[in-house]
């Protein structure tokens, strides 16, 4: 018998379809609009961190410095220079690094399919790929320890590189020509988001061994060492190991933070990754008080709802409606709403999420829409939206329908 | 049918009270016709809405059918307006959104009526007023007579003993008066009790029996 009144409630409400269309359009549109604030600040923020990654995940990068106080008699302004052989002497003593990596690098003239360029060539180990998140396009590889070993004469080269010199052809076997001395490319970098860098993008760069950068360079120390530790939370010990354990050999002390310079990227990341989590706290705060607003909205329609059907209220009650009839119709029509909007909401945002993601966007890091355009549409905003706006909802929908049902059926079948 | 005793009805609006009823006494036998006449504020309409269990009465007692109707709940109420009583008003009071056929179905489905008895009788009441063939049609779309044959198929819909009619003709020429008025005959015939609230003398004397009514008293 239930079922048979709800049938009838429905066929009634499909009936005063342009009396509800208002409620049902306020509803789709704040769906739609608080599940795209939601989904573009998560993609935004998404996209920052794989962008901060770019540079390279999980990474700790020591400089040469200048001493800034006296250490056992020596004076302040003395010049910190590291060496070769403080990798060996690192990865020794500090059990918890995983990777380490020398890097030196400078400008030099390359030529290569017939064009000529000046770059910055970078001398790495074979453990600088993994940590500087680069990867080899098809075909191609990074360079290994035997390239190390034996100070081979092949490179690395960034995509703008490879498109630069060789626009139409496969760059890899092809020769480039470093300072005068020739190089095989043995690898093209797979475009990566990189939001923060020195020296230029690694998309400009070349990478060759470090044991053959020392041959067509003369520079005895290196420029950076690379490190990357087992555990994201010893980035705070390593760091203080490396100032100890160099501070010992080439006498500055540890506690002096200009001897050497220092970018933990990981304490970064942790500031960044703060910085993105507040703002989609921050947007959902805005989702949340946008949809309070709409929940006032949607009482207030409902209320004007129930006034214009007062003396239909009066008739049903005439012929036998009780109270739970009433509110079981109100309630109804309010679930009924509720589902068409959030339903339309929903599906409109999903399509524009997905129509979004379908814009092909620029590796070039200034590009604001390598940001905007990777909106993530994920399963448990929708959880958490439509169960907030559920109960909404049915709050602002049972009040109306509770007036309703006490509504006098003398005074409601006078009203006009 | 119907026995009411020293029935009051006292409405107040803050300061002012006001006696609509003054110790109505009044007894109906089953099958009977009768219209209700009084002047405007008489409280013709306050004793059929206390009759018809719309309202209750401030003080004084009420027997529908042997049942004892004073100090009963909303929902009980309902219940009996629904299998017992069948409302007929001057404007129709059709739902405006519902074909004819959805109008005279409605008492059916709060009486949990099953589907095929329901369209059954529904079929039946729309033959005996004679709109078969306007059963898909909405209010708006029937003229005023039409719209009252309506009202009346649907107070019929759960078989009720008692009829209660407030001015049903005043929304209607003379000659669509006198087929409402047919059909009200038709009724008591059936063995119905009609308590018809009128105006007119031509639409009383229809009736067997007529209660005056003056200042909240029957006279």
């Amino acid at each position: 018998m239930r079922a048979q009144l709800l049938r009838y409630f429905s066929k009634e409400l499909r009936k005063r379809k342009k009396k509800t269309a208002l409620i049902t359009f306020a509803i789709t549109w704040g769906t739609l609009s608080i599940l795209l604030l939601m989904s573009f600040g998560r993609g935004l923020s998404n996209s920052f961190r794989i962008s901060f990654k770019g540079l390279g995940d999980n990474l700790i990068m020591v400089y040469r410095g200048q001493t800034s106080k006296d250490y056992h008699g020596l004076p302040k302004g003395r010049r910190i220079m590291i060496y070769p052989g403080d990798i060996a002497l690192l990865s020794a003593l500090i059990p918890e690094i995983e990777l380490i990596s020398p890097e030196s690098n400078d400008y030099f003239t390359i030529t290569g399919g017939g064009r000529e360029t000046n770059r910055n060539v970078c001398g790495v180990g074979p453990a600088f790929g993994v940590m500087r998140s680069m990867i080899a396009e098809s075909g191609g590889r990074f360079i290994n320890e035997e390239d190390e070993l034996a100070a081979r004469r092949v490179a690395f080269i960034g995509w703008n590189m490879a498109e630069n010199l060789f626009p139409a052809e496969i760059p890899i076997g092809k020769t480039i020509v470093i300072s005068r001395v020739p190089f095989t490319v043995i690898g093209v970098m797979k475009r990566k988001l990189q939001s923060s860098s020195y020296q230029g993008f690694d998309a400009d760069h070349a990478y060759i061994p470090h044991s053959t950068f020392s041959r067509i360079h003369t520079q005895l120390y290196i420029d950076r060492i690379h490190v990357q530790p087992k555990r994201r939370e010893d980035n705070q010990l390593v760091e203080r190991r490396i100032r100890e354990i160099l501070g010992r050999k080439y006498r500055f002390d540890p506690e002096d933070d200009y001897a050497l310079g220092i970018w933990n990227t990981i304490e970064d990341a942790e500031v960044a990754g703060k910085a993105f989590k507040g703002i989609e706290i921050f947007l959902a705060l805005i989702g949340g008080l946008t949809l309070l607003i709409g929940a006032v909205g949607v009482t207030n329609l409902m209320y004007a709802l129930v006034k214009e059907r007062t003396r239909e209220i009066g008739i049903k009650m005439a012929l036998g409606a009780r109270r739970r009839h009433i509110i079981l119709q109100f309630l109804l029509e309010t679930v009924i709403i509720f589902s068409k909007g959030t339903f339309w909401g929903t599906a409109i945002a999903y399509a524009i999420v997905r129509l979004t993601r379908l814009v092909p966007i620029s590796y070039e890091l200034s590009g604001i829409q390598t940001y905007l355009l990777r909106p993530i549409f994920s399963l448990d905003i929708l959880i958490v939206f439509v169960v907030v706006l559920g109960i909404l909802v049915f709050l602002s929908g049972i009040f109306p329908a509770v007036r309703a049902s006490r509504l006098n059926p003398v005074e409601a079948l006078r009203y006009e | 049918m119907i026995e009411m005793e020293n029935i009051s009805k006292v409405y107040r609006m803050g300061e002012i009270s006001l006696e609509a009823l003054k110790e109505v006494s009044l007894r109906i036998e089953p099958a009977e016709f009768i219209s209700i006449m009084g002047p405007s504020g008489s409280g013709k309409s306050t004793l059929l809405n206390i009759i018809g269990c719309l309202d209750t009465p401030t003080a004084g007692s009420y027997f529908l059918e042997e049942k004892n109707v004073a100090g009963l709940g909303f929902d009980q109420l309902s219940t009996i307006r629904n299998r017992k009583i069948g409302f007929v008003f001057q404007n129709f009071n059709l739902l405006p959104y519902a074909t004819t056929y959805e109008n005279i179905e409605l008492p059916m489905l709060f009486n949990g009526r099953t589907g095929k008895k329901r369209r059954q009788r529904v079929l039946e009441l729309l033959e005996m007023v004679g709109l078969v063939d306007w059963q898909h049609h909405r209010p708006s779309e029937l003229s005023g007579g039409q719209q009252q044959r309506v009202a009346i198929a649907r107070a019929l819909a759960n078989d009720p003993s008692l009829i209660l009619a407030d001015e049903p003709t005043g929304n209607l020429d003379s000659k669509t008066g006198e087929e409402i008025m047919g059909l009200f005959v038709e009724l008591q015939k059936q063995g119905r009790t009609i308590l018809m609230v009128t105006h007119d003398n031509n639409i009383a004397a229809y009736s067997q029996r007529t209660i005056r009514l003056l200042d909240g008293r029957v006279i």
